[in-house]
């Protein structure tokens, strides 16, 4: 299923998608508190970008994008993220994920640092999902095998 | 009359051309044979020279057009223009423009851009048009109670270069009713048409004439670039 | 008010084409007629759901989820025609 198509329709069609794809996938990430989105819905939309990048192109493409190793960093970055920006709070006096308390660093009022650490949440979730969801799609496709590139 | 007086002029246009690029390539290799190096070692160091500055110069123009189309394509999403939500667009632009800069434009192009762009945005309601015609027509075909269908497949060699025009082509053939393209393998088209006029229609080659002319390809006269270059007509007519 | 309805006549005529193209998919001899006929639901629901975003007055909402499901749909029907060209070759 990892092989490069011999359809040049959808190898032209699906180089010109995936960076368009990707700033949706960002953009729904971004705006999560004023329309429908957040961490996890853009997520699965960037790991699916990295999925028509690698049946349409073959991994040879994709590997210098986002290669399966880089999967196991962005997951772990992105539980960094919210893992650390949690025990930030707890670091400043309040409870686990207490945004409020992230005000005396950010030097804003504790309702803009809510609105702040909620985003910075949601990047971190939507780190994890993106390289959960490619590598679901590549060791099931692959079944533990990596492709050779005809 | 006109015609044949212009074919004669662009004849006569191009064979001055010609005699200059041969008189000029000319200069170069005496140029070249009056060093005291051999020549195989002249053209090969001006050729490193040029491909790489040239593909430097490239890749930087792709990202910058790349950043550009996507910053656009980030402020129409997201309508709010307050500083905070401009510096994220900016920061998620140049992201993906770092992670994808070498997949929009892939093929160098000669051509202008904005001749492109214009010819693009009157090539679209000349398409919709076609679409609405095709659309009745296989309404009519289907709403009928004999339903006088005679699916067939057509194959026709492309006067196309490039793969976006292949794509254009095989994408608005396909967006209008009634014709479907299959595949495309080395040039040749196959398209599965749904009964006789959609297949006289497509193997006239009026929607290729079109491609062509949009992205300026496949040196065959089409009608509407004679009409362009009828300024420098006076100034031939006049050297004739 | 007259458009409302108009746009409500629209999305319920639709929503009947869905239910006919539905018959492909439970009937269709093969799976090829079941991936087509999906596909061809999911153009549909992309339309409903906008005319729905214009009966609830939040239409820049809802064009946020049509695109995400144009999206899926697209890529849904790539992967799946992906893994039939694959199992055809192993046969």
């Amino acid at each position: 299923m990892i092989h490069v198509s011999d359809d040049i329709i959808i190898r032209t069609l699906a180089r010109i998608l995936v960076p368009f794809i990707q700033l949706y996938a960002l953009y729904v990430i971004m705006h999560g508190h004023y329309s429908p989105g957040g961490g996890f819905q853009g997520g699965v939309i960037l790991g699916a970008s990295m999925v028509l990048l690698l049946i349409t192109h073959g991994y040879g493409e994709t590997k210098v994008r986002f290669s399966e190793r880089g999967a196991v960093i962005f997951s772990s970055i992105g539980l960094l993220i919210y893992s650390g920006i949690g025990t930030l709070c707890l670091v400043f006096f309040g409870n686990f994920l207490d945004y409020g308390k992230l005000s005396t660093l950010l030097q804003v009022v504790p309702a803009h640092a809510r609105s702040l650490g909620i985003l910075g949440v949601e990047l971190g979730v939507g780190f994890a999902v993106m390289a959960v969801m490619f590598s679901i799609f590549f060791d099931i496709s692959t079944s533990g095998e990596l492709p050779v590139d005809e | 009359m006109e015609v044949t007086l212009l074919v004669e002029a662009m004849d006569n246009s191009f064979r001055l051309m010609e005699n200059a690029k041969t008189q000029a390539i000319e200069l170069l290799n005496s140029a070249v044979r009056l060093t005291s190096e051999t020549r195989a070692v002249e053209k090969k160091k001006f050729e490193t020279i040029f491909t790489g500055a040239r593909e430097a110069r490239a890749r930087v123009q792709n990202m910058i057009a790349t950043f550009g189309i996507l910053f656009v394509f980030w402020l129409v999403l997201s309508a709010k223009f307050d500083l905070f939500h401009l510096s994220l667009g900016v920061i998620c632009s140049g992201v993906v423009t770092f992670m994808s800069h070498d997949l929009l434009f892939a093929n160098v192009r000669v051509g202008d851009i904005r001749l492109m762009l214009w010819r693009f945005v009157t090539y679209i309601p000349w398409l919709l048009y076609q679409i609405l015609l095709a659309n009745f027509h296989v309404a009519s075909l289907v709403l009928s109670p004999r339903m006088p269908i005679y699916p067939q497949v057509v194959c026709f060699k492309t006067k196309l270069e490039s793969d976006m025009s292949w794509v254009t082509l095989a994408n608005s053939i396909t967006l209008t009713p009634g014709t479907i393209t299959m595949d495309i393998r080395e040039r040749e088209f196959f398209v599965h048409a749904l009964s006789k006029k959609v297949a006289d229609d497509l193997s006239t080659g009026e929607m290729e004439d079109r491609v062509a002319h949009m992205y300026m390809e496949a040196d065959h006269i089409y009608i509407q670039d004679v009409l362009d270059v009828a300024p420098i007509f006076g100034e031939l007519r006049r050297t004739l | 008010m007259v458009m409302t309805t108009f746009f409500l006549g629209i999305g319920v005529g639709l929503c009947i084409l869905v239910f006919f193209v539905l018959y492909r998919v439970v009937f269709g001899p093969g799976i090829f007629n079941r991936v087509a006929a999906i596909s061809a639901i999911g153009t549909k629901t992309l339309v409903i759901l906008l005319i729905i975003g214009y009966l609830y007055d939040r239409i820049d909402m809802f064009v946020d989820i049509s695109m995400v499901y144009a999206l899926l749909n697209f890529i849904g029907t790539l992967a799946v025609a992906k893994y039939l060209e694959m199992e055809g070759e192993r046969k």
